[in-house]
């Protein structure tokens, strides 16, 4: 008779999603799933003190089994390829975006990022990183996107939450035509606010930007 | 591993020192020349940046005409500022109101620079990350059998609208296939009849219309069995109503003496319920 967590093991072997511990529970019928994540935890342990090439890691709201960094090399190699096709600049910047204010429009990602990001939505939503969240009710009624839990996979994180922290809100500056429309009538209401969020976003400004630094640092 | 793609392209010369293509818009050329300049985000140096911004231009030749477009309106904004900053400041008041609004543009270019700033930081965190998870590997697909229950909201429209696409596209790339148009005639029906009897006794009505049912050919060849029977060529029988109808060589047919002698006899020795009858089909 296996041991539980040799179960949960394998459960984790054979599945190509992340396993939450409400579906090990469910599966290895446990009381709670505190004991199935407590079991995980404990298979974690044991694979990283016997210095194992697999590793538990928890993504995308449940576990998976994977290899240890210091293997790439020799699974490159099995593969027979130098690397896998990693995302754009521009993908990356808009799936940023997404990440921080979703559910979002086009025209709001276009609006951030000063140019027109339909291919690189269209490639984001082929890749599955993202997906339609329903459509925004104002004009044109633009589709909404949000992120998927693949997004949450690929980038090796358990939620939204283990985005690094940006003070305050990304601001979506005018559309072009609210912008012109400024132009035209300056809106008295619109000083303090602009002001306001570029203190804001000035201050944050630094965080994000440090942080990034800090990993190129380290790498 | 855009981290260092990035720092290639900010290179540490103060100079013009840039390929174009490696920006994917006017606010990211925006933001490198200030990073360049080692400027302050905060106080946008238009006066200096419009220069450069335009020399940039004009090196470059576009790939289509959207981004060219969205270079050329953040071109045309920045020439607009510096206009602003370059004519004498007036005390008329519609001038003193225009300056307030360009002031409110340039505030806006600003603040539009720095978003941009931290959505690239936030990119490049995303690229480390993209390339930490590249060196582990886990399953892609399991080995498990398919759920009863596929799970469908992770799926979404779009993914269904593709597949679909795909689906059309596929098809469009097969080649064209001529169709042949077959004109069913009664009389090349009534022959085919004819040379199947000459080689067997009876056959079945549904064997020489085809087990397709297609109606056209069945239409066909019961006018071509009609026509036979009418001609006395060919009998048929119909045991019972929407049964199968048996076509049967005609003992006395004008077609008899082309057939061998014994099967003739035969057909003799065969009942002859109902002779002549037409089938109700």
């Amino acid at each position: 008779m296996p041991e539980l967590i040799d179960v949960v093991e394998a459960l984790l072997f054979a599945s190509d999603t992340p396993v939450e511990a409400e579906r090990i529970r469910e599966v290895l019928d446990l009381e709670s799933a505190t004991v199935a994540r407590e079991l995980v935890l404990e298979l974690r342990e044991r694979l990283d003190a016997q210095g194992r090439a697999l590793q538990v890691v928890e993504v995308g709201g449940g576990f998976r089994l994977v290899t240890r960094p210091e293997i790439a090399p020799w699974l490159v190699k099995l593969a027979r390829s130098r690397t896998r096709s990693r995302l754009s600049r521009p993908s990356l910047e808009t799936l940023a975006i997404i990440g921080y204010r979703q559910p979002v429009s086009r025209p709001e990602v276009d609006a951030i990022r000063g140019v027109n990001s339909e291919a690189v939505l269209d490639n984001l939503l082929e890749r599955r990183l993202i997906r339609i969240a329903g459509r925004k009710e104002s004009a044109g009624r633009p589709f909404l996107y949000e992120t998927t839990r693949e997004f949450l996979v690929a980038f090796g994180m358990r939620d939204l939450g283990d985005l690094p922290k940006v003070e305050g809100e990304l601001v979506v500056p005018e559309l072009a035509e609210a912008a012109a429309a400024q132009l035209l009538e300056p809106a008295p209401e619109s000083g303090p606010e602009q002001g306001e969020s570029a203190a804001a976003a000035d201050s944050s400004e630094q965080d994000p930007g440090s942080g990034g630094d800090r990993v190129t640092a380290g790498s | 591993m855009s981290a260092p793609e990035t720092a290639q392209s900010v290179a540490p010369d103060s100079g013009l020192t840039v390929r174009i293509e490696s920006f994917t818009g006017p606010l990211d050329l925006l933001l490198h020349l200030c990073r360049t300049n080692e400027l302050d985000l905060s106080r946008l140096p238009v006066r200096a940046i419009t220069d450069q911004y335009l020399a940039h231009l004009e090196s470059v030749r576009f790939q289509d005409l959207e981004s060219a477009g969205s270079f050329m309106v953040m071109a045309a904004t920045l020439i607009y500022l510096k206009s602003k900053l370059l004519l004498p400041a007036n005390p008329d008041e519609a001038e003193e109101a225009f300056d307030e609004e360009g002031e409110l543009l340039r505030r806006e270019l600003e603040e539009r620079l720095r978003e941009y700033a931290r959505v690239k930081a936030l990119g490049a965190w995303l690229g480390e990350r993209e390339a930490e998870q590249a060196l582990i590997y886990g399953r892609t697909t399991a080995e498990l059998p398919p759920p009863e229950d596929i799970p469908l909201e992770d799926l979404s429209v779009h993914l269904l609208q593709r597949a679909l696409q795909r689906l059309i596209e596929d098809q469009k790339r097969r080649a064209p296939r001529q169709v042949e148009p077959n004109p069913l005639s009664v009389l090349e029906r009534m022959s085919e009849i004819l040379d199947l009897l000459r080689s067997t006794w009876s056959l079945l009505f549904s064997s020489v219309a085809g087990p397709e049912k297609l109606r056209a050919e069945w239409v066909v060849t019961l006018l071509a069995l009609l026509e036979l029977v009418r001609l006395g060529q060919a009998r048929a029988r119909q045991a019972e109503l929407f049964g199968e109808i048996v076509i049967e060589r005609n003992a006395v047919s004008v077609h008899a003496p082309e057939a061998a002698a014994s099967p003739d006899l035969e057909a003799s020795e065969l009942p002859d319920p109902e002779p002549g009858e037409s089938p109700h089909a």
